[in-house]
């Protein structure tokens, strides 16, 4: 008895490799992911754009007005694009949906439940940067969901807020409306 | 060394292996509805992503017309609600009104214009719009236009006034229109009865608002019956009203959802309403029942013969139970009398709906507050194109007509007619002998399946249209159907190919139909209105005018206008009500079939629509399939139990449907809801219960010619099955015990 729990005390690696594939697994089932590359239409690169001077508002440009922060049309990418580039692989790409005048099915990376109602409006403009919830997306190609916004995410750092900035969201129809 | 691992370390690293794992493991999101972002190519001038645009329309899921406000985002309707502003039904919407986005959104839409390889074979080959129409007005230049028919359902205004004039400029006869729910509704017995006795062909308005008391005969103004949501909406106010709830007698054999809020259910024999309002008639004058007993003497002639213990026997009531109606009516301020659709679906359909109007001649209810009105067009008049359904006795002469081979080219618009018409009328087979058909169907439904061709129209949240309210609100209004969104798919409005083809085919036709576009036509239809002085908005030029007409939702005069009755064709000469007569004899059918216009199905046309399908009756809280409604009583005597699948035979057919003992009607009648039983017409209504209407012997009503549906007698055989239906709960509370 004693030999196998020292057995056990020498194999903590074994045991610990065990635990890890079994959480892997259950985690694969369960969880709605954390960082899930997605099959995106066009090959974008957020940070190539971020590192050519852009704003986050340039092209989601209702962030500030409206409860979605929007994904630009097709005209506007051509707007910069007819001249930008446009020999590229994936611009030859943009330029198809241009031209047969389709909009760009864009995968969504992050997606709240239909029963809550979440508004960047006065988040943006209480002066909250967008990384604060979206990561560095300056660092990334794809957007990547940088964290599980779920009811607790969003509980914790309202309450660390100043209530006269933010509530603390004790009410629950603030955001199941 | 051995690495301790701390607890914290621990959850880290298996924490971070799980982020990682999860990252392979996990597939990408399921691409399908709500999974992507689609913006606009090019958005309009100033919108917001995210912000909703409303556009004001009208509806089109039956022909009542309700104005409606349809929530778009980014170029896609999400939600449809009724039009607060819109006078007819004042902000309120049905649950098939709701539903509308379902036709929008439908994965069985036709996508393009089709061309099918041989009838019935169902295996279709998309088709150019421009090689369609060529391959149409070639046959429309090769055969005689005499022997072209258009087959339609009611149609809204805008569409009826272009086809009509093109058919008219081409030398051919006007269309054919006949729909199942115009004929559940009783549309055109209603309409010709207005004729005659009021001399005026106006849709009848029920004041139910301002009533005291209501006596409806089969008139289930709740769920499906003419206009339905502005009747709902009277129903509350008639409920609200300041001097007491009223007091609503319901006539009819089954308890349906509209009797279920009456306060008094008569559940009459089925095609004794005429009789019935024909012996409180009698009643009133003979022993001078309160003022309409002393008025109403003027009106003593139109009683003359009328027997009242037959009839009392007749009807299976008590003569006392006559008295007391009569004595209601006649002493109540503000009475009201309605003929439904189940009265003009009786082989004495046109004198019951004489006799039951008379009554509200005898209670000098014609134009009074609470009482009746005629629908009320002007300035709209003009405007007012859609005319009288045909009669069945009508479609029959076409079936006729298509045998003998004098039909060569038939258009089906907004009707399916292999669907909906007895099968015992032949609809089917003669449609085979026609040699070439055109389907303007938005879905494979089956009259679409038995045509050559078909031009899928767009869905009405994608089209231009117009529709003068008939029944009409308290004031003339005009309901202005707008696209809400670009035409999803390859389809095209009815009426721009209507205009296209009379502009190909230039001559006459395209001097009839001058317009370039429905919406040029639309325009000229707003400025008809533009100097009216009823108008609601301020416009100074008709391009304003044009715009506040969309904007609004249509054009309604600024204060309540309403057309009192003439009872030009009523008065001295007596009331003739023949005895119902019925298809099958007594002895080998010995129960009456009630085949009921389904709240959510309505005639069948609400069955593609899944939200629809699972909506449950509100009597019977069954959803997604046919059921039959037998009497306890009468389910014991045949050892039937719930659930039982049960064959229903008439001397035309049979069908099966699953029993649901239901106490609300009569122990000699069954009811079997319309609506179910497609062969066809998408994933969600296929092969999903069964057709009552397949039951029907096509016998007419011999004064109007229309179908008398509720005058055939049919049989129940077991067949030892059992099918569970889904409902969502039992009428005696089984599954409830947890709640005592």
């Amino acid at each position: 008895m004693s030999r196998i729990v020292s057995g056990l005390r020498r194999q903590p690696v074994i045991l610990l490799a065990g635990l890890v594939l079994v959480v892997v697994l259950v985690g694969g089932v369960v969880s709605r992911g954390t960082a899930v590359a997605q099959d995106q239409p066009l090959d974008y690169s957020h940070q190539t754009h971020i590192a050519a001077g852009m704003d986050c508002l340039f092209c989601h440009s209702s962030a500030t007005r409206s409860q979605i922060a929007g994904v630009p049309s097709v005209q506007k990418c051509m707007g910069c694009h007819e001249t930008i580039t446009p020999e590229s692989e994936s611009m030859q790409t943009l330029q198809g949906y241009w031209e047969r005048q389709e909009p760009i099915p864009w995968e969504r990376v992050n997606k709240q439940p239909d029963f809550v109602y979440f508004s960047h409006q006065p988040h943006v403009n209480s002066g909250l940067a967008c990384e604060n919830c979206h990561g560095d997306v300056s660092s990334m190609d794809q957007a990547q969901k940088s964290v599980e916004m779920d009811m607790g995410w969003c509980l914790d750092c309202h309450a660390q807020q100043d209530e006269a900035i933010a509530p603390h969201l004790w009410d629950c129809v603030v955001c199941h409306q | 060394m051995q690495e301790k691992l701390s607890r914290r370390n621990f959850l880290k690293l298996v924490g971070g292996a799980a982020a990682a794992g999860t990252a392979v493991a996990i597939p990408v999101a399921a691409k399908g509805v709500g999974q992507q972002f689609v913006p606009y190519v090019k958005p309009p001038e100033e919108a917001l992503p995210g912000d909703a645009t409303w556009y004001a329309s009208t509806c089109r899921m039956c022909p009542a017309g309700c104005g409606i406000m349809v929530r778009t985002i980014d170029g896609r309707a999400k939600k449809i609600e009724g039009n607060p502003a819109y006078p007819l039904n004042q902000g309120k919407l049905c649950a098939r009104g709701q539903a509308g986005v379902q036709s929008l959104y439908n994965p069985d839409r036709l996508k393009n214009a089709v061309k099918q390889n041989g009838r019935g074979s169902r295996s279709f080959e998309p088709v150019y719009w421009d090689a369609a129409l060529d391959e149409v007005l070639a046959k429309l230049d090769s055969v005689d236009p005499s022997k072209i028919v258009f087959y339609a359902g009611t149609m809204p205004d805008n569409l009826y006034y272009l086809v009509s004039e093109w058919l008219t400029a081409i030398g051919a006869p006007a269309p054919v229109i006949y729909d199942l729910h115009a004929a559940l509704e009783g549309r055109a017995v209603s309409l010709q009865a207005a004729e005659e006795m009021f001399g005026a062909a106006q849709m009848p308005v029920y004041d139910i608002a301002n009533a005291d008391v209501v006596l409806s005969f089969g008139a289930n103004f709740t769920e499906t019956w003419q206009s339905p949501v502005a009747y709902n909406k009277a129903y509350g106010d008639f409920r609200g009203q300041a001097g007491g709830r009223g007091f609503f007698i319901q006539c009819e054999p089954r308890l349906s959802a509209t009797a279920a809020v009456a306060d008094e259910w008569v559940p009459i024999r089925p095609g004794v309403d005429g009789l019935v309002a024909l012996a409180l008639g009698r009643i009133i004058i003979e022993e001078r029942l309160g003022t309409a007993g002393t008025l109403g003497q003027i009106y003593a002639g139109m009683y003359r013969g009328v027997d009242v213990p037959t009839i009392a026997n007749a009807a299976g009531l008590e003569i006392e139970q006559l008295h007391r109606l009569a004595r209601i009516l006649a002493e109540a301020d503000r009475p009201v009398v309605i003929p439904g659709g189940y009265t003009a679906g009786q082989t004495n359909g046109y004198g019951s709906y004489q006799a039951i109007q008379a009554l509200n001649l005898v209670l000098s209810r014609l134009g009074r507050r609470g009482g009746v009105y005629l629908s009320q067009p002007a300035p709209a008049e003009t405007l007012l194109t859609m005319p009288a359904p045909n009669s069945f006795a009508d479609v029959q002469a076409l079936i006729e007509r298509m045998n003998a081979g004098q039909v060569e080219m038939l258009f089906v618009y907004g009707a399916n007619p292999v669907f909906e018409l007895p099968q015992a009328a032949g609809f089917k087979e003669a449609l085979a002998k026609v040699p070439f058909v055109v389907s303007f169907s938005s879905f494979v439904d089956e009259t679409a399946v038995q045509s050559d061709l078909i031009l899928p129209n767009n869905t009405y949240l994608e089209n231009w249209g117009y529709q003068v309210a008939s029944p009409g609100a308290d004031r003339p209004a005009v309901a202005c159907q707008q696209p809400v969104v670009r035409p999803l798919y390859d389809t095209r409005s009815t009426a721009s190919v209507i205009l296209d083809l009379a502009h190909a085919m230039g001559g006459a036709a395209a001097e009839a139909l001058p317009w370039g576009s429905e919406m040029l036509f639309m325009e000229d239809v707003a400025s008809i209105l533009f100097g009216s002085s009823l108008n609601p908005y301020t416009a100074q030029t008709a391009g304003e005018f044009w715009a506040a007409f969309r904007q609004h939702g249509g054009w309604w005069s600024d204060r309540p206008l309403q057309q009192e009755p003439e009872p030009v064709g009523l008065g001295q000469r007596p009331i003739i009500v023949t005895a119902p007569a019925f298809d099958g004899s007594a002895r080998d059918y010995p129960l009456t079939l009630y085949p009921y216009p389904s709240v959510v199905m309505s005639d069948g046309r609400g069955a593609n629509l899944p939200w629809l399908q699972e909506t449950p009756d509100p009597m019977t809280t069954v959803a997604w399939n046919t059921w039959v409604e037998i009497n306890p009583a009468t389910a014991h005597r045949l050892h039937l139990k719930n659930n039982d699948v049960v064959k229903i035979v008439s001397p035309q057919g049979e069908i099966e449907a699953t029993v649901v003992e239901y106490p609300g009607i009569r122990p000699d009648v069954i009811a079997i809801p319309v609506g179910w039983g497609h062969e066809d017409y998408g994933r969600y209504a296929e092969n999903r219960g069964s057709n009552p209407i397949d039951l029907l012997a096509p016998i007419t009503d011999p004064e109007s010619g229309a179908l008398a549906w509720g005058a055939t007698r049919v049989r129940i055989e077991r067949t030892n099955r059992t099918h569970a239906l889904a409902r969502l709960e039992s009428l005696h509370g089984e599954g409830r015990e947890s709640l005592s």
